[in-house]
């Protein structure tokens, strides 16, 4: 029955690509179709699904879901406030003029505004405002434009307190509970500060190599003679300074580990909504427009949760998950190798699902086994942190990509896109290579004693016996044969 | 008769996410809160904690029909946007029926053996004893009673409206 789960996941990637259904109804839907063929084969018990309605209730009590509105709420407060183009210019002011400037600058706002609006499609949307069309009025190509606000949308991924580390901090942590559980391993199982903590010097890295490729791509271009000299207000330089402050004080706190992101977050949208409503730019109309757009994207991905633990409770009862877990425990090769293909397969699912689908679907399945071949979870977490967000850029069907030709109303060709695309793709990858081979980027600053590994010696047998245990549904429920 | 049942409806479900839409507001304040109050005040922090947290509850249970209405779902229509108008309502149409209808339907019964004695007993928290957990449990009807509401509504438009 296991490979009935594998089916059900072929059916989601396609069901996504030739439906256009939204991807919660589609996992929604794959969930139903397997759980309707495992009752009706005698395979599952219909008692077993009764599992379903606990672990909605566990997605809403969960506490650090309790983010995901609140990031909503700052990328939908900081597209209304005039925060990000405040940034922008003071950035611009201080770089020289041209169009090499104006590139860097917004690579440098969507490091900025990635953090604190936690999305990329929020990210996207602030930047396709103010970035772009300023590009434009510099002579910046459409391809250029499409590729670097697609690019600087994606950094809020990578840099901490991120929805995205948000998240995946927490698959994270299930995943190691099960693999040091298994494997009987002395770790202190990893939780979402060590995934920030792991991702900053990588994250550092690439932002420093996109700020590169920004600036060598600018410089090819020719200076737009038309070009308005674009100097911020005392106002607007003020802003820029007491918004960058507070970045770092949110950056520091969370690393510090003074307030947990959660709290972070709701500081962000406090202050974000208390500075909206002392402005008077979110009166009558406005905030009960934003409170509908926070409301609308909020459900969009929790839907997507929800349809995900729904798909997964549903492969779990079919089995998939130790399916695959039994592959990834008998891949040949070492450390490396086992975790490069398990990247590749998380990789190649990037083509059809996005960030979110892949965190609360693919990762449950496939890193749990891994993290029993590869003990150090931090730098795991590291390197699927760095190929979701390649996940964001992969043509055709990126989200950042998907959502910024829809804000840009982009009409070059795909394959300009992918040209101009190409330098800060290499660049990712280029770091993820990196950090793959030299797993110590992911370390740095960390505490020796939570490093300490002291691996008993078990049979393979009894690995999967434990591993067997540990992924069973419901005490006392043997899956079905495969 | 029929469609003026069905208008009644969607005035309800809006009606339920205008307002719902507002708990945001103090789902924020709470959260924000926690912090100064665990490492300041000292005290109130786990309360704070409870209350944002069955706010928290209903506010994502009603999110889910709110995308709907709005569509934000996320959704790769790269080729799907080279269908006809007609083929796309029937494909949302069919999503609708065979995909969220049992589900919610069968979230909505199989949960609710889980709301039903949650709610008898007015369940507290189980760390704090604080009232209201059971709103908790009670938001999975919410979610999926605006789910079903919402496939009605649908479903009940003429072609082309969906």
């Amino acid at each position: 029955m296991g490979y009935a789960g594998l089916v059900l996941l072929i059916a989601v990637g396609l069901g996504i690509v030739l439906t256009g259904l939204p991807a919660a109804i589609v996992l929604i839907g794959a969930a139903s179709a397997g759980a309707a063929f495992g009752v009706v084969s005698g395979a599952v018990p219909f008692a077993l699904l009764s599992a379903l309605p606990g672990r909605l209730v566990n997605l809403l009590e969960n506490d650090l879901l309790q983010a995901l509105p609140l990031y909503v709420l700052m990328g939908l407060l900081l597209d209304r406030l005039p925060v990000a183009e405040a940034l922008y210019k003071t950035i611009l002011s201080i770089l020289p003029r041209g169009p090499a400037a104006q590139l860097v600058s917004g690579m440098s706002l969507g490091a900025l505004l990635g953090p604190m609006n936690g999305s990329v499609g929020a990210s996207a949307l602030g930047l396709s405002r103010v970035v772009a069309p300023r590009l434009a009025a510099h002579g910046v190509p459409e391809p250029t434009r499409a590729a670097l606000v697609a690019v600087a949308s994606t950094l809020g991924v990578v840099i901490p307190p991120s929805l995205v580390l948000i998240l995946l901090g927490d698959a994270m942590l299930g995943a190691h509970t099960i693999a040091v559980t298994a494997t009987g391993r002395s770790d202190r199982v990893i939780n979402t500060q060590d995934v920030f903590h792991g991702a900053l010097a990588p994250a550092g890295l690439f932002l420093l190599l996109c700020l590169a490729v920004a600036w060598l791509a600018g410089r090819r271009l020719p200076v737009a003679a038309a070009a308005a000299d674009e100097k911020p207000t005392t106002g607007q330089v003020l802003l820029a300074i007491v918004s960058v402050a507070f970045l770092l004080v949110l950056l520091g706190g969370v690393a510090l580990g003074l307030f947990y992101a959660v709290e972070a977050a709701a500081m962000g949208a406090f202050i974000l909504f208390t500075g909206g409503l002392v402005t008077r730019r979110l009166r009558g109309p406005v905030l009960r427009e934003v409170l509908a757009q926070a409301m609308a994207m909020t459900g969009a991905l929790f839907a997507l949760l929800i349809a995900a633990t729904t798909l997964t409770l549903v492969l779990r009862i079919l089995g998939t998950d130790k399916l695959v877990a039994d592959w990834v425990t008998a891949l040949p090769g070492g450390e490396l190798a086992t975790a490069a293909i398990v990247l590749g397969v998380v990789g190649l699912s990037a083509f059809v699902l996005d960030a979110f689908e892949i965190i609360f679907v693919i990762v449950p399945i496939v890193i749990p086994p891994l993290l029993i071949r590869v003990a150090d979870a931090r730098w795991v977490a590291v390197l699927v942190l760095l190929t979701l967000q390649t996940s964001f850029l992969l043509p055709p069907f990126g989200y950042a990509l998907m959502m910024v030709r829809g804000t840009l109303r982009y009409s070059a060709p795909l394959a300009a896109l992918v040209r101009a695309l190409l330098p800060f793709l290499l660049a990712q990858w280029l770091v993820l290579a990196t950090v793959l081979l030299f797993p110590q980027l992911a370390h740095l600053g960390e505490k020796e004693s939570d490093r300490v590994r002291t691996s008993p010696t078990i049979s393979r047998e009894e690995l999967n016996r434990r591993l067997d245990d540990m992924l069973t549904p419901i005490p006392d429920f043997a899956p079905p044969s495969r | 008769m029929t469609s003026r049942l069905i208008g009644g409806l969607d005035r309800l479900v809006a009606a339920i996410l205008g307002a719902g839409q507002w708990f945001l507001l103090p789902v924020v304040a709470l959260l924000f809160l926690q912090w100064p109050l665990r490492d300041i005040v000292r005290a109130w922090s786990r309360d704070a904690n409870d209350l944002g947290q069955w706010l928290f509850a209903l506010y994502v249970a009603m999110a889910f029909t709110a995308a709907t209405r709005a569509h934000t779902h996320l959704a790769a229509d790269a080729l799907a946007r080279r269908y006809s108008d007609g083929a796309r309502t029937w494909i949302a149409r069919l999503g609708a029926l065979l995909c969220l209808l049992p589900w919610a339907s069968f979230v909505m019964i199989g949960g609710a053996k889980l709301v039903v004695s949650s709610l008898g007993v007015l369940e507290v928290f189980p760390d704090t004893y604080n009232p209201g957990y059971f709103v908790i449990k009670l938001a999975i009807w919410l979610l999926s009673g605006l789910i079903l509401a919402q496939i009605v509504i649908d479903l009940s438009r003429p072609r082309g409206s969906a």
